[in-house]
């Protein structure tokens, strides 16, 4: 590693370690925020950077942790754990049940079959009430404790999300550097040759919607611990769309665009929120504005602006 | 006699009561470079589609190595060794020249999902693995200054050479080549008539789609397809002299 990546790294590391003790506490929220959902962000990055597929499901499984974690710790008195691992569990075989089917279909047609699943499936979270405890939710989810340090406060909470989200966003990393994602970028760029070449897009496809699942399910459970309350509004087809939103605001192939995505989503509507009623129509323009302006995403144009830069820098010298 | 590598039977397809093969029968012998030629609207693609498992047919049978091709996959079709190219190339646009072979490479080895989620020592072991042989394939191919380019800069010639380098990494043996030569100059058909040359003598069989008649003199057997039938076959020197295909090819 040369010394100014390690510079930046280190200068990284302090910001991120101090960061929760000198914002406001809301402040420190929405980071907390940030990481929940770079969490779950990850996994519909890997699908629509590297699959082309898009994900408008994710609540469901997002959903689908959060209530595990719930039931399990209050209605059950289990430990917190056990919630994780039962959310994971549940939403990784329905990713697959389901992935089967409606992953044979392409295009506008799977991001609809998609966005069924997630309408029915908050329809269900509705119903279901002796599950889910409907609109009034399931309440008192205990704070985590980790070998007897209670995350309490945002401020403790943030350090483990965030290693949760570094330690997710590592083994996304793995999956794209590797065998799977060289066939996986092959398969988005031409499925036919990647069939001529052994490549096997029905399996490959299912595999990453289980870890996206996996992911968003993870996410929901970090979720339920942090707000203590979970009830059917967090778990809504609007909650799929601003999910799907991190990626194609911070670009859908890079990693690090997940989290620059995941800032945007969390703390842009509540900035703008200072400014009145008029701060939805300025959220709903900014997203088009990045849409329309960058399509590789807020990382996407940083890197093209670097490189022009970098070229006029040279032109000169 | 030996047994052909692939053998075709009484082959038959039509779309939607458009009959577009009739009765195809002929054996590509281990070894051989086996061509087909055809005027447009012939069928040859409709072939290859059959024999790569992109259509199943609706008449006849296609034998592999002793075996009877029936509802494997195209995947399955092509862990027996059997790969072709397309007529229109088919990169990975997105994706560098090295990489392109790479995905060549990615059936010779072997890794589960979790493995690549969590880096594992083997799931390394095989990537290293990948990257070495589609290195080594760049090298011979004279790809390795092209190498870090994405594939969607290079030249139609450029792309005909990189999709034939990733097919040959993955070690096939039956390769099928599809109108390899369309989109090329002078001096890059003349290189792939050398590759396809030098291929088969490596011990590839070679099965050739085109209707470039310069480029099927290295067929040491041609078959001439016309509305969906075989109407000759021999060498090009006896398919050229053919009263039909005369007629077909020059209205004469």
């Amino acid at each position: 590693m040369n010394p100014r990546t390690l510079l930046w790294l280190a200068t990284g590391l302090v910001v991120w370690a101090v960061l929760p003790f000198i914002v406001p506490r809301y402040m420190a929220d929405l980071l907390v925020f940030t990481g929940i959902y770079t969490v779950a962000g990850l996994g519909i990055g890997l699908l629509l950077g590297h699959c082309g597929i898009v994900n408008l499901a994710q609540a469901t499984f997002y959903g689908l942790g959060a209530y595990a974690s719930a039931y399990c710790t209050v209605m059950m008195g289990l430990p917190s754990v056990v919630g994780f691992l039962v959310g994971a569990v549940i939403s990784m075989a329905l990713a697959y049940v389901i992935g089967r089917p409606i992953l044979r279909l392409t295009g506008y047609f799977l991001a609809l079959g998609t966005l069924a699943l997630s309408a029915i499936a908050s329809a269900l979270f509705f119903e279901w009430d002796w599950l889910t405890g409907g609109t009034l939710g399931i309440g008192g989810i205990p704070k985590l404790d980790l070998f007897g340090f209670l995350l309490d406060r945002p401020s403790r909470y943030y350090f483990f999300v965030w290693i949760v989200a570094f330690a997710c966003m590592a083994v996304a990393r793995n999956l794209v550097d590797s065998r799977t994602g060289l066939m996986l970028r092959a398969m988005r760029d031409s499925s036919t040759a990647a069939a001529a070449l052994s490549v096997d897009l029905q399996a490959l496809r299912t595999r990453v919607f289980v870890v996206c699942a996996l992911f968003g399910s993870l996410a929901g459970s970090l979720f339920a611990h942090h707000a203590s309350f979970v009830s059917t509004q967090s778990f809504t087809v609007d909650r799929s769309i601003s999910f799907l939103l991190i990626p194609v605001i911070g670009g859908a192939t890079s990693i690090p665009g997940i989290v620059v995505g995941a800032l945007f989503v969390t703390f842009l509507p509540e900035l703008l929120s200072k400014l009145g009623d008029i701060h939805q129509i300025l959220f709903g323009l900014a997203l088009v504005a990045v849409v329309v302006l960058m399509p590789e995403g807020l990382v996407g144009a940083f890197g093209k602006l670097r490189t022009r830069l970098a070229k006029r820098g040279s032109g000169h010298g | 006699m030996a047994e052909p590598l692939l053998a075709l039977k009484e082959v038959g397809h039509s779309f939607g009561g458009l009959s577009v093969l009739r009765s195809v029968t002929f054996d590509v012998p281990e070894g051989g470079i086996i061509g087909l030629i055809g005027p447009n609207g012939s069928g040859k693609t409709t072939l290859f589609n059959i024999v790569t498992g992109y259509i199943r047919p609706l008449a006849g049978t296609v034998t592999y190595r002793g075996a009877v091709l029936g509802r494997d996959t195209i995947q399955q079709r092509g862990l027996q060794g059997l790969v072709r190219t397309f007529q229109t190339p088919q990169v990975f646009e997105q994706m560098t020249v090295l990489e392109n072979v790479m995905v060549g490479c990615t059936k010779l080895t072997r890794t589960t999902m979790l493995q690549d989620l969590l880096r594992t020592p083997a799931a390394r072991g095989q990537m290293r693995e990948i990257r070495d042989r589609a290195e080594a394939a760049c090298e011979r191919f004279h790809l390795t200054a092209l190498r870090d380019l994405p594939a969607a800069s290079l030249t139609a010639g450029q792309r005909r050479i990189l999709e034939i380098a990733r097919a040959v990494a993955g070690e096939p043996r039956l390769l099928l080549l599809d109108e390899p030569s369309s989109g090329l100059n002078v001096q890059e058909i003349d290189d792939l008539r050398d590759w396809i040359v030098r291929l088969n003598q490596e011990g590839i069989t070679i099965l050739l789609v085109s209707h470039d008649m310069g480029l099927m003199t290295v067929a040491r057997t041609v078959h001439t397809l016309y509305f969906g039938e075989i109407i000759a076959s021999g060498d090009m020197a006896a398919i050229q002299r053919d009263p039909r295909v005369r007629e077909v090819y020059l209205g004469v």
